[in-house]
């Protein structure tokens, strides 16, 4: 122990005797750890909004939607295509209703784009048209007034609730509540607002938006009788899959689907989304600890160049130190905790590096990051390693020199 | 044994290099005693030996054939690590080029002998303090190498050699690179250790460096060619005394 403190005492010493040379050399480890500890905070950033945006939902959510989203490789929200023949309707809302039991609420989903317009101003918001329960399935909470009631949906009445970017565009700070506004010329009640929801983890305003009953939608506005989704809830989170499959079977069944063919709707829960992100973030994993390997390859190699640099340097010292009753190991050991301490430090001055990265693009972009101890443990780890293993080849020339050659080196 | 309370025991002693495949004789049969307490000049020209046998005796390294024992060891079938810590129990190293660590201060370099000291060391500090003392360089404790003059630096390399209490202090050529005033002093300081019961070996071309000691030995072509006591031994402080400081010629 107290020969390792003095050998790191040493190293340091010589590492401070060439201040702009040492930095140089751990430059090569502060950009590759760097790089990495702050990509993988951006990862985690996205990992994290997404969970979040996720959780704001609810856990609990299920999404049927039309066709056969695994066959054709999307995921995500619908996109609706103009052949799909397979449409979602009324008799599959009651056939949910009717048979599940791992099902609390159920709720048709209409969705599209419109131009809402009061006095001389206008917008075009995302329309999402459900039924009473809708909200309650989606998460959206009302800051004024109130949401549509059942009555309201049986009677398609012309309705509507607003998103906090739409009040504003629309109106500014007057109070919307009981104004009438023109959605795609027809008249509407503003009876609410919704509440702030932010953006979602696709990047996309969620507060712009307004939401009215599925049958107005249906009846009045697009002229079609089908759904773009319909969404149901889970009685629990750990019951989610319990209740997809549970849905899966009720639909084959009601819409006659034989057995062994493909189901015409797909059934997506949030846990499945999740699932997804964590792919993709596995992936980008992937991807940067291959590019920290080749920038710590690269730093590593940097450290073997300098310290075999320094053994020549220094030969005429490890004559001396042989001299006087140096062992060749002790030789390699200061050697080797010279080159560790080298990298050790490079991989802390990096992780300090990639903290004011992800504070900059923290305050000045849309990305969120988030450092954990996981990027730093692995990083400091890896440059300990790198040290290790590019120190011990110039080490060991150093510990095998022949003290009388070395004393009489120039 | 067998070496009768011998510091340095050589018989049929032979060093050859291996040079590529030609084979280069350095010594070629040395016989040779050192008793303990004794002062030995060790000297030839160029391409005697003289070198090869120094490294030998400093058991930086070993002979291809004969016997060397220092103080009971068989100096000749150590391994390296073994060889280290002959180094640093048994021998201290006086160089010409004096061979102190730059970046180190005096306390530094005196005290390295005592860092490859396998054992925990009591006293540790108080040996440094005393070793440094003894050359007189008290007062230059903190200062580096390049803040001392030549003299000075011999003095730290001598502290150095005795500060864990070897048996043999090996000195090769250690006024090579002083002015003769300098040079006295640093012989009168080995004097005063010899007399104190050091055992020294200077390696040296100086007729008169070797009139200090007490027995003077002759190497040539990888033999000893001669060897003689001292008759008169000079004294350093006597001369020292006689001898004009190079201020005083200002």
């Amino acid at each position: 122990m107290r020969r390792l403190t003095e050998n790191i005492r040493i190293a340091f010493h010589s590492l401070l005797l060439n201040k702009s040379r040492s930095f140089l050399t751990m430059l090569g480890i502060i950009i590759g750890v760097g790089a990495v500890v702050a990509m993988l905070s951006i990862g985690a950033g996205a990992q994290e909004s997404v969970i979040s945006s996720v959780q704001d939902i609810g856990s609990n959510l299920i999404m049927i939607t039309p066709g056969n989203n695994e066959e054709e490789g999307q995921y995500g929200p619908p996109v609706m295509s103009a052949g799909d023949t397979a449409e979602l309707d009324i008799d599959d809302v009651k056939a949910i209703k009717r048979d599940a039991t791992l099902i609390t609420e159920v709720a048709p989903v209409v969705m599209g784009a419109g131009v809402v317009s009061y006095m001389n101003k206008n917008t075009q918001p995302q329309i999402f048209a459900s039924s009473e329960n809708g909200r309650s399935i989606y998460n959206m909470n009302i800051e004024k007034g109130k949401f549509y009631s059942r009555s309201a949906v049986s009677s398609s009445s012309n309705v509507v609730v607003l998103g906090q970017t739409v009040v504003k565009k629309l109106f500014g700070k007057i109070d919307p509540i009981g104004k009438i506004v023109k959605i795609n010329g027809h008249n509407f009640k503003v009876i609410g607002t919704l509440e702030s929801r932010g953006t979602d983890s696709f990047g996309n305003d969620q507060d712009n938006s307004i939401s009215i009953p599925v049958t107005t939608a249906q009846n009045k506005l697009f002229g079609s009788d089908s759904y773009t989704m319909i969404l149901a809830q889970s009685i629990n989170e750990e019951q989610i899959h319990a209740a997809s499959g549970e849905i899966e079977d009720i639909l084959r069944k009601s819409r006659n689907i034989r057995f062994g063919e493909k189901n015409d709707f797909t059934v997506q829960n949030q846990t499945q989304l999740l699932d997804v992100v964590s792919n993709i973030t596995n992936i980008f994993t992937v991807v940067i600890a291959g590019i920290a390997s080749i920038s710590l390859l690269v730093g590593g190699i940097g450290i073997m160049n300098i310290m075999l640099v320094s053994v020549t340097e220094r030969t005429r010292e490890i004559g001396i130190r042989k001299a006087i009753g140096a062992k060749n190991r002790d030789i390699l050991i200061q050697f080797l905790v010279e080159s560790i301490v080298l990298s050790i430090t490079g991989g802390i001055l990096g992780i300090l590096f990639a903290t004011l990265i992800a504070t900059i693009i923290n305050s000045f972009t849309v990305l969120e990051t988030s450092i954990n101890a996981f990027p730093i443990i692995i990083a400091l780890s890896f440059s300990t390693v790198v040290g290790l293993f590019f120190g011990i080849y110039p080490a060991m020339r150093a510990a095998r020199l022949n003290p009388i050659d070395a004393l009489r080196h120039e | 044994m067998g070496n009768n309370g011998l510091t340095i025991h050589i018989r049929e002693m032979k060093k050859i290099y291996r040079i590529g495949k030609i084979a280069v004789p350095a010594l070629i049969g040395v016989d040779l005693d050192i008793a303990s307490g004794e002062f030995v000049a060790i000297m030839g020209p160029s391409g005697s030996g003289k070198s090869t046998l120094m490294n030998i005796i400093g058991a930086l390294d070993i002979p291809t054939s004969g016997k060397y024992f220092l103080d009971d060891v068989d100096v000749g079938k150590l391994n390296d690590n073994e060889l280290a810590i002959i180094r640093n129990k048994k021998v201290g190293f006086v160089f010409q080029t004096f061979n102190l660590l730059s970046r180190e201060n005096v306390f530094g370099n005196v005290e390295l002998p005592l860092i490859y000291a396998k054992e925990r060391i009591r006293n540790k500090k108080q040996k440094i303090l005393d070793a440094i003392e003894s050359v007189g360089l008290t007062d230059w404790i903190r200062h580096r190498p390049n803040e001392l003059s030549g003299g000075q630096k011999q003095r730290v390399a001598i502290a150095r050699a005795l500060v864990n209490n070897p048996s043999i202090i090996l000195a090769d050529e250690p006024t090579g690179n002083l002015d003769s005033r300098t040079g006295e002093e640093i012989i009168g300081i080995f004097q005063k250790l010899n007399k104190a019961g050091k055992t020294i070996i200077i390696v040296t071309h100086e007729m008169d460096i070797a009139e200090h000691t007490q027995r003077t030995i002759f190497l040539r072509d990888g033999v000893i060619s001669g060897q003689e006591d001292v008759t008169e031994q000079l004294d350093a402080e006597e001369i020292l005394k006689k001898m004009p400081r190079l201020e005083d010629k200002l």
